[in-house]
C-alpha cells in the first residue's frame, strides 16, 4: 500500500503555483500561527515531506469501547499514533470540531486524497431502518457509503464492525450488519474482540504504515498475526486442561490454584484471539487469568453461543440450559422406549407368525452367489 | 430575531447526540437535544440467562465500562437474594473508584479541556513563564522549563505539518477562550500527560476482571481468586499493583487534575459559574458500599434527592416505589401498549422501536412531534439532574464531612459562593473534586480488602444461588449504581429462569431527555437557555455546557 | 409345534473386509463415543493434585483422535469396497435410485415397524429401509469427520488435517462445528441402540441368522428366494 499521496509542496506545484507562491503561503501561515520569521523555514520543510496517511474514524452503532481500547495502546502509545504516525482527521471522540466543521473535516479528505485515505469503522450499520443511526441528519448507511467509494482500504475496528456484535445478537431489532456485508469492492480488515486489544490495534494501525500494505488475512479477514491461535492454545493454563484439572465452581480449591476454565463454560478452545499472548492493558492479565472463563468475545455471533456459563450453547427453542446432552439423553431414553416398545408388541402381533414359523431346513451344498 | 442553529455531531462525548438551539439577539432562548443512534439492547435482553446478562449492558458503553455490569450483577443479586462476600464488595467498589478516576481525567483534558483551553494559543507561549506558573501550582516533577519546550516545539512541527488531525477546523481563536498562552500550554502538556496516564489506572480493572474495556463480573461475587501462596490467583504481588496504581493515581489527581481545575476555574468563574444551570432538581442514587449493598448508610456517597435547590433537605430515595420513577416515550420514537401518554415504572417498561422523524437526509427534525431515541425518566414526576453535581449537593446537603471539606475549600480558593455551583463549571468542578475523595476511598478500600485477607477471609463468589434450580419461579430485582455520569439503574423481572424484562435507567437518559408530558425540559435542553452565543456559526459556548455533563449517548438510548 | 418345512440354504452376503469393517468400525464408534463424551463433560477426577503429575485428559483426547484416524480410514475403505465388493456390498444397495427400492422400503415399514402385514420381506443382504439407513449413517459418518478433522486442523500442524481447515470458517465458527460434533454423537448412539435391537428382532422373526452373518459372512435364505434372486426376472433382485 504504497503512500502515493502528494506532499502539500508537490499538489501546490501541481495546481500550477511557484515556488514562491508556496513560500509566501508558509510565511503567511507562520504569522497566521504567531511564529517568528525562523519558523518559517520548518513549516516549508514539513510541507515538502512526506504527509501522514489520513485516516477517518466513523462511529455507528458501538459503545465506543474501540475507541477507548485504541487509547489504551501502548506500543506506540496513542499520542505518538495521532501526532506522529497518521493523520486522524475525523473521530468522533477525540476531534475538536463539532457540527458542519466536523462533517468538513472528513468531506475535506475525501475529497484531497481520492484513493489514498483509510476509513476506520467502530460499531455496526442498521438495516432495517436507516434512522436507526444518523450522523448530521445522515444516515450510517449513507456516510459509509460515500466514505469507502474513493478509499484505500477498510479497517473494521471490533466485533461490531466485524460481525454486528451485541446489537446484532438475536433479535437483532435494528437489523444490525457488519461493515463486510455492506460495502463492496474494497479489501476490510477486521479487526476482531469486543473490543480488540489495544496493542493489536495499534498492531495493525503500525504495520499498515510500516510494511506499506495491508497484513495478511485469514478467511475471515482477520489479521493472522494476530488471530491464527485459539486462546486454548496460548492459555496458561492449558496444562490443566490436559491433566484434567477443571475448576467446578468459582473460587473453589481449583479456582484458587488456577485449574482450566472447560467446565465454567470457557470458550477458549472455539475462539481465536491474542489474549493469551499479548495480553491485555500492556501484558498485565486476560479474562482466564482473573478467573473468569473467555465468553468469546472475537468470534462472530458469540452472544448468540450462550449461556456463557456452559460448555455447549443451549439448544434455541428449549429452555435455558437445555444442552445438546439433555437432548441426547432424552433422545436415547425415548428410543429404548421405543425399541422395549416395539419389542413387546412384536411378541404380541407376531404371535401366529411365530408360532407357525416354517421349520427350516438348510441345505447343505455349496452356495451360489 | 430568532435563528435555528444545528450542532450534529457533538463530538467529545460518547455517542451520537444532536442539539438544535434558537438564538436571539446572541442568547439561546430555545434547545433540543436528540439522541440519534438506537440498538435495542432491552429488547436482545429478553429470554436470556440472568448470570450472562452484565456482558450484554456492559457492552452497552465503552466508556464508562464495567458500570452497566456492575449494575447488572446486583439487579440479579437483588432478585434472587444473593448476598455477596465482603471482599467480592471491596473489589468491586476498587473497580468503580478506577472507573471514575480514568473517566472524570479523560473527560477533562481529553473531551472538556478543548472548550476552555486554545490549542493554538499554546504555541505562542513562553515555556519558562509556563515551568514557573505551573510549579507555583504544583509541586508535580514534569514542570521545566525543558519539559513545556519539548511540548511545544512537538505541537509546533505538528501544526506545521499542515496535518492537523483531530485538530482541524477547532474553535482556535474564538474570543470566548481566556486563558493566558503559558496556561494554554500547561494544559496542552497534561492533556497528553492524561492520554498517556489513564491507560495506567486501568489496569486495576485488568488485574481484577481480565481486561478493559469490558472486564468480568459475576453474579455472586467477583470472578477472580484470592490465594496469597498462589502464583495463579490474586496474590501479593498484584495487591501491591493494585496499591500502586492508586497511590500513583492520586498523585495525578491532586498534583495535576485538581490545579489545573483550579487554575482554568480562576480564569472563567465570573461568567461560566453564573451559566448552565439548567435544572434545579438533583437525584444521587449513592454507592461504594463499605459494608454490604444492602446498608445504604454504609456508602461513602450518600443516597437522596434535592429539590428547588434546597439544600437543607435531602429526599428519600426508593426506586422499586412505582410513582418514583417512569419512564416517558411522548417526545420519543417507541410505543407503549398503553399509548404513549402514559409513564411506565421500568419493572413494566417496554421498549418498542417507532420512528417515526423525518428520512434521512434531513436537515431538521421536526420538534412539535417525537424527535428523539432517548426515553424521558422522571422522578416523582420532576426532571432531575444527575451526575457529579447532583452527587456533592446531596453529599453536601447531607452533611458529610468529607464533602463539606472539599466543597468548602474550592469555593474558598476560587472565592465564589456556593450558588456558583449551579453552573456549568460547578459542574465541572465537581467532577474534579470527586476525583479527589474517590482517591482516598479506593485507598481506604483497599486498605480493608488487605485486612480481611489478613483475618484470613479470601472468599470472592457466593455459589449458593448460582444454579438456576436453586431460583424461585419468578423474581425481580433492582440494581442501583452512581456511575460517573449519574444516577444509574436496572430493572430486571426473572420468569421460568429466563429474563422476562429487563430495562436500563441510565444517567444520560436523565440529562438528555427531551421534554416530558408536560412540557418540562430535561437537564440538557434545559441548562442551555439563557447561554449567550458569541457568532452562531462557532458555537463553543454550547458545547462547554454540554460538555459539561460529559454525555454518552451510547448510554442514554442503549 | 412347527406345522410345515422351508427349504433353506446357507449365502455367504458379507465377505471378509465388510466384516472386517464393521467391527473396526463399531469399536471405533465406541471408542469416540466414550472418549467423545468425555471431552465434552469431563468428570472431576484427579482433583487436588498438580498438572505435572496428569495427563489423564490428555490422554482421553489423543485415544480420540487415534480412533479418529482409523475410523476415518476404515470408512474411506468401505467407500472403495463399495464399487470393489460383492452385490451385497455395492453402493447401487444403498441409494435408492429404483422405484422398487421405494416399494420396499414401503413394505419393510408396514411389516417390520408397523407391523400391518405379516408377509416376509423377501431380501438377502440389507433390505431397502436398513440400506438407507446405513446411507444415511454413511453421510453422519462423513459429516463428524468433517467437523472433526475441521475441530482438528486448528491444533494440528501436519499437512492431513490442514485439507479441513476451510470447513471452521464455512460453518460459521468453532462452536457451531463442536456444537454439531457433539449432537452427532448422540446420532450414532440412538443408531446402535435401533441398530442392534433391529438386528435381534430380524433374527428373531425371520430366522435367517442376521447375527453372526456379521461373523462368519453367512446367511440362511429361504430358496424360493434364491432362485427368484438367481433368475433375476424381478424389477429388483433380491438382494
Ligand atoms: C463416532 C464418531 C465421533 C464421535 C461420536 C465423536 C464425539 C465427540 C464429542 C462428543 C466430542 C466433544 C465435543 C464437545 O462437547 O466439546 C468430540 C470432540 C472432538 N472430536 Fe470427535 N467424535 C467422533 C469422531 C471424530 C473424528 C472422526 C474426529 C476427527 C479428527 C474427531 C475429532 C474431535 C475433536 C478434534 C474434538 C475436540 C477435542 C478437543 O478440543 O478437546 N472426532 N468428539
Ligand atoms: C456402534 C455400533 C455399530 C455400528 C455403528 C454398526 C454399523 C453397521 C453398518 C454401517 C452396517 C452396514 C454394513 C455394511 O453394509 O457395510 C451394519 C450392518 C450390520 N450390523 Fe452393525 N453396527 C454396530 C453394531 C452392531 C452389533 C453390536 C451387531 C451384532 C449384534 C451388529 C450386527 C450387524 C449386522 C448383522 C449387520 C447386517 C445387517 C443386515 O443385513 O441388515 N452391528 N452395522
Ligand atoms: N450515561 C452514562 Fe454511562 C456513565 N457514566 C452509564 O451508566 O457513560 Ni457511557
Ligand atoms: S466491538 Fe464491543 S467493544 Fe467494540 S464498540 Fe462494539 S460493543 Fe463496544
Ligand atoms: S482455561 Fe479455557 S483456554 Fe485455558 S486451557 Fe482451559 S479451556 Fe483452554
Ligand atoms: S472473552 Fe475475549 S478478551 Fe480474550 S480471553 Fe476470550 S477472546
Ligand atoms: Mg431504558
Amino acid at each position: 500500500m504504497e503512500n502515493k499521496h502528494l506532499s502539500f509542496y508537490e499538489e501546490v506545484r501541481r495546481d500550477g503555483s511557484s515556488r514562491r507562491d508556496f513560500l509566501k503561503f508558509c510565511t503567511t501561515m507562520a504569522a497566521f500561527l504567531g511564529l517568528e520569521s525562523s519558523g518559517v523555514g520548518q513549516i516549508v520543510k514539513a510541507l515538502e515531506t512526506k504527509p501522514r496517511l489520513p485516516v477517518i474514524w466513523f462511529h455507528f452503532q458501538e459503545c465506543t469501547c474501540c475507541s477507548e481500547s485504541f487509547i489504551r495502546a501502548s506500543h506506540p502509545i496513542v499520542a505518538n499514533i495521532v501526532l506522529d504516525k497518521i493523520s486522524l482527521d475525523y473521530q468522533e471522540t477525540l476531534m475538536a470540531a463539532s457540527g458542519f466543521q466536523a462533517e468538513e473535516a472528513y468531506k475535506t479528505v475525501m475529497a484531497k486524497n481520492p484513493g489514498e485515505y483509510i476509513v476506520m469503522v467502530e460499531g455496526s450499520i442498521p438495516t432495517e431502518n436507516e434512522a436507526y443511526c444518523c450522523i448530521g441528519g445522515r444516515s450510517a448507511l449513507q456516510i459509509l457509503e460515500e466514505a469507502v467509494k474513493n478509499c484505500k482500504a477498510v479497517v473494521a475496528w471490533g466485533n461490531c464492525a466485524s460481525s454486528g456484535c451485541v446489537q446484532a445478537a438475536s433479535p437483532n431489532p435494528t437489523g444490525a450488519k457488519p461493515v463486510h456485508k455492506v460495502i463492496s469492492g474494497k479489501p476490510v480488515i477486521n479487526v476482531q474482540g469486543c473490543p480488540p486489544i489495544a496493542d493489536v490495534m495499534a498492531g495493525v494501525v503500525v504495520h499498515l504504515l510500516t510494511f506499506g500494505r495491508i497484513p495478511q488475512l485469514d478467511e475471515l479477514n482477520r489479521p493472522k498475526a494476530f488471530y491464527s491461535r485459539r486462546v486454548h492454545d496460548t492459555c496458561y493454563r492449558r496444562a490443566n486442561f490436559d491433566a484434567g484439572l477443571f475448576v467446578e465452581s468459582f473460587d473453589d480449591e481449583g479456582a484458587k490454584k488456577g485449574y482450566c476454565l472447560y467446565k465454567m463454560g470457557c470458550k477458549g478452545p472455539v475462539t481465536y484471539n491474542s489474549c493469551g499472548i499479548i495480553k491485555w492493558n500492556d501484558g498485565i492479565s486476560y479474562p482466564i487469568q482473573s478467573g473468569h472463563p473467555c465468553i468469546g468475545c472475537s468470534e462472530a455471533g458469540f452472544w448468540d453461543n450462550g449461556p456463557f456459563y456452559q460448555h455447549l450453547p443451549s439448544v434455541k427453542g428449549f429452555g435455558i440450559e437445555t444442552t445438546a446432552d439433555n437432548i441426547g439423553v432424552g433422545l436415547g431414553i425415548a428410543t429404548a422406549v421405543g425399541v422395549a416398545g416395539h419389542a413387546i408388541v412384536t411378541n404380541v402381533r407376531k404371535k401366529k407368525e411365530l408360532s407357525n414359523a416354517p421349520e427350516a431346513v438348510s441345505a447343505v451344498e455349496k452356495p451360489k452367489v | 430575531m430568532a435563528e435555528r442553529i444545528v450542532i450534529d455531531p457533538i463530538t467529545r462525548i460518547e455517542g451520537h447526540l444532536r442539539v438544535e438551539i434558537e438564538v436571539n439577539n446572541g442568547v439561546i432562548t430555545d434547545a433540543f437535544s436528540a439522541g440519534t443512534m438506537v440498538r435495542g439492547i432491552e429488547t436482545i435482553l429478553k429470554g436470556r440467562d440472568p448470570r450472562d446478562a452484565w456482558a450484554f449492558v456492559g457492552r452497552v458503553c465503552g466508556v464508562c465500562t464495567s458500570t452497566h455490569s456492575l449494575t447488572s450483577v446486583r439487579t440479579v443479586e437483588n432478585a434472587l437474594g444473593i448476598a455477596v462476600p465482603p471482599n467480592a464488595e471491596l473489589i468491586r467498589n476498587l473497580m468503580a473508584n478506577a472507573l471514575y478516576i480514568q473517566d472524570h481525567v479523560v473527560h477533562f483534558y481529553v473531551l472538556h479541556a478543548l472548550d476552555w483551553v486554545d490549542v493554538v494559543s499554546a504555541l505562542k507561549a513562553n515555556p519558562a513563564e509556563a515551568s514557573r506558573i505551573a510549579q507555583s501550582i504544583s509541586s508535580w516533577p514534569k514542570s521545566s522549563v525543558g519539559y513545556f519546550t519539548d511540548v511545544q516545539k512537538r505541537f509546533k512541527n505538528f501544526v506545521e505539518s499542515g496535518q492537523l488531525g483531530i485538530f482541524a477546523n477547532g474553535y482556535w481563536g474564538h474570543k470566548a477562550y481566556k486563558l493566558p498562552p503559558e496556561v494554554n500550554l500547561i494544559a496542552v502538556a497534561h492533556y497528553l500527560e492524561a492520554l498517556e496516564w489513564q491507560k495506567e489506572i486501568v489496569k486495576v480493572h485488568t488485574i481484577f476482571g481480565g481486561k478493559n474495556p469490558h472486564p468480568n463480573y459475576l453474579v455472586g461475587g467477583v470472578p477472580c481468586s484470592i490465594n496469597i501462596e498462589e502464583a495463579n490467583a490474586v496474590n501479593a504481588e498484584r495487591l501491591a499493583m493494585v496499591g500502586k496504581l492508586f497511590e500513583d493515581a492520586k498523585a495525578f489527581v491532586n498534583q495535576v487534575y485538581i490545579p489545573d481545575l483550579l487554575a482554568i476555574a480562576s480564569f472563567y468563574k465570573s461568567d461560566w459559574g453564573a451559566i448552565g444551570g439548567g435544572l434545579t432538581n438533583y437525584l444521587s442514587f449513592g454507592d461504594f458500599p463499605m459494608n454490604g449493598y444492602n446498608n445504604p448508610e454504609s456508602f461513602k456517597m450518600p443516597r437522596g434527592a434535592i429539590l428547588n435547590r434546597d439544600l437543607s433537605k435531602v429526599h428519600e430515595v426508593k426506586a422499586e416505589d412505582p410513582n418514583q420513577i417512569q419512564e416517558y416515550i411522548n417526545n420519543s420514537w417507541y410505543n407503549y401498549s398503553k399509548g404513549d401518554k402514559v409513564g411506565l415504572h421500568p419493572w413494566e417498561g417496554e421498549t418498542h422501536l417507532n420512528y417515526t422523524g423525518p428520512k434521512p437526509p434531513y436537515e431538521h427534525l421536526d420538534f412539535s412531534q417525537k424527535y428523539s431515541w432517548v426515553k424521558t425518566p422522571r422522578w416523582k414526576g420532576y426532571p432531575m439532574e444527575v451526575g457529579p453535581l447532583s452527587r456533592m449537593l446531596v453529599g453536601y446537603a447531607s452533611g458529610r464531612p468529607d464533602y463539606k471539606e472539599v466543597i468548602e475549600s474550592t469555593l474558598k480558593t476560587l472565592g465564589v459562593p456556593v450558588a456558583a455551583l449551579f453552573s456549568t463549571l460547578g459542574r465541572t468542578a465537581a467532577r474534579g473534586l470527586e476525583t479527589k475523595l474517590v482517591c482516598d476511598w479506593a485507598l481506604e478500600s483497599f486498605d480493608q480488602l488487605l485486612a480481611n485477607i489478613k483475618n484470613g477471609d479470601s472468599r470472592t463468589m457466593n455459589n449458593a444461588k448460582w444454579e438456576p434450580a436453586s431460583w424461585p419461579q419468578s423474581a425481580k430485582g433492582i440494581g442501583m449504581v452512581e456511575a460517573p455520569r449519574g444516577a444509574l439503574s436496572h430493572f430486571i423481572v426473572i420468569e421460568d429462569k429466563k429474563i422476562a424484562n429487563y430495562q436500563l435507567v441510565v444517567p444520560t437518559t436523565w440529562n438528555a431527555s427531551p421534554r416530558d408530558l408536560n412540557g418540562k425540559r430535561s437537564a440538557f435542553e434545559e441548562s442551555l437557555i439563557g447561554t449567550p452565543v458569541a457568532d452562531p456559526k462557532v458555537p463553543l459556548e454550547v458545547l462547554r455546557t454540554i460538555h459539561s455533563f460529559d454525555p454518552c449517548l451510547a448510554c442514554a438510548v442503549h | 409345534m412347527r406345522s410345515r418345512t422351508i427349504p433353506m440354504r446357507e449365502v455367504y452376503v458379507w465377505e471378509l473386509p465388510v466384516r472386517v469393517y464393521h467391527w473396526v468400525n463399531m469399536l471405533c464408534v465406541i471408542a469416540l463415543c466414550i472418549t467423545g463424551f468425555v471431552i465434552g463433560n469431563p468428570p472431576a477426577f484427579m482433583n487436588g493434585t498438580e498438572a505435572y503429575f496428569n495427563y489423564w485428559f490428555g490422554t482421553v483426547r489423543f485415544v480420540h483422535f487415534v480412533a479418529a484416524f482409523l475410523f476415518f480410514f476404515n470408512f474411506i475403505f468401505r467407500t472403495y469396497w463399495g464399487f470393489a465388493g460383492n452385490e451385497f456390498a455395492r453402493w447401487t444397495n444403498f441409494i435408492p435410485l429404483k422405484r422398487c427400492q421405494w416399494k420396499e422400503i414401503l413394505d419393510v415399514i408396514k411389516v417390520d415397524i408397523l407391523q400391518l402385514t405379516h408377509k416376509k420381506i423377501d431380501s438377502i443382504g440389507h433390505n431397502a429401509l436398513a440400506s438407507l439407513i446405513y446411507f444415511l449413517t454413511f453421510l453422519i459418518f462423513l459429516l463428524q469427520c468433517l467437523t472433526g478433522f475441521g475441530m482438528y486442523s486448528a491444533m494440528s500442524h501436519s499437512s492431513f488435517p490442514k485439507l479441513f481447515a476451510w470447513i471452521v470458517p464455512m460453518m460459521g465458527g468453532d462452536i457451531s462445528v463442536r456444537f454439531l460434533h457433539h449432537m452427532l454423537m448422540w446420532g450414532f448412539i440412538i443408531f446402535a441402540i435401533v441398530h442392534v435391537y433391529l438386528v435381534f428382532y430380524h433374527d428373531y422373526i425371520e430366522r435367517r441368522g442376521v447375527t453372526s452373518s456379521m461373523i462368519g459372512g453367512w446367511k440362511f435364505i429361504e430358496e424360493d428366494v434364491i432362485e427368484r434372486h438367481d433368475a433375476k426376472t424381478e424389477e429388483c433382485p433380491k438382494n
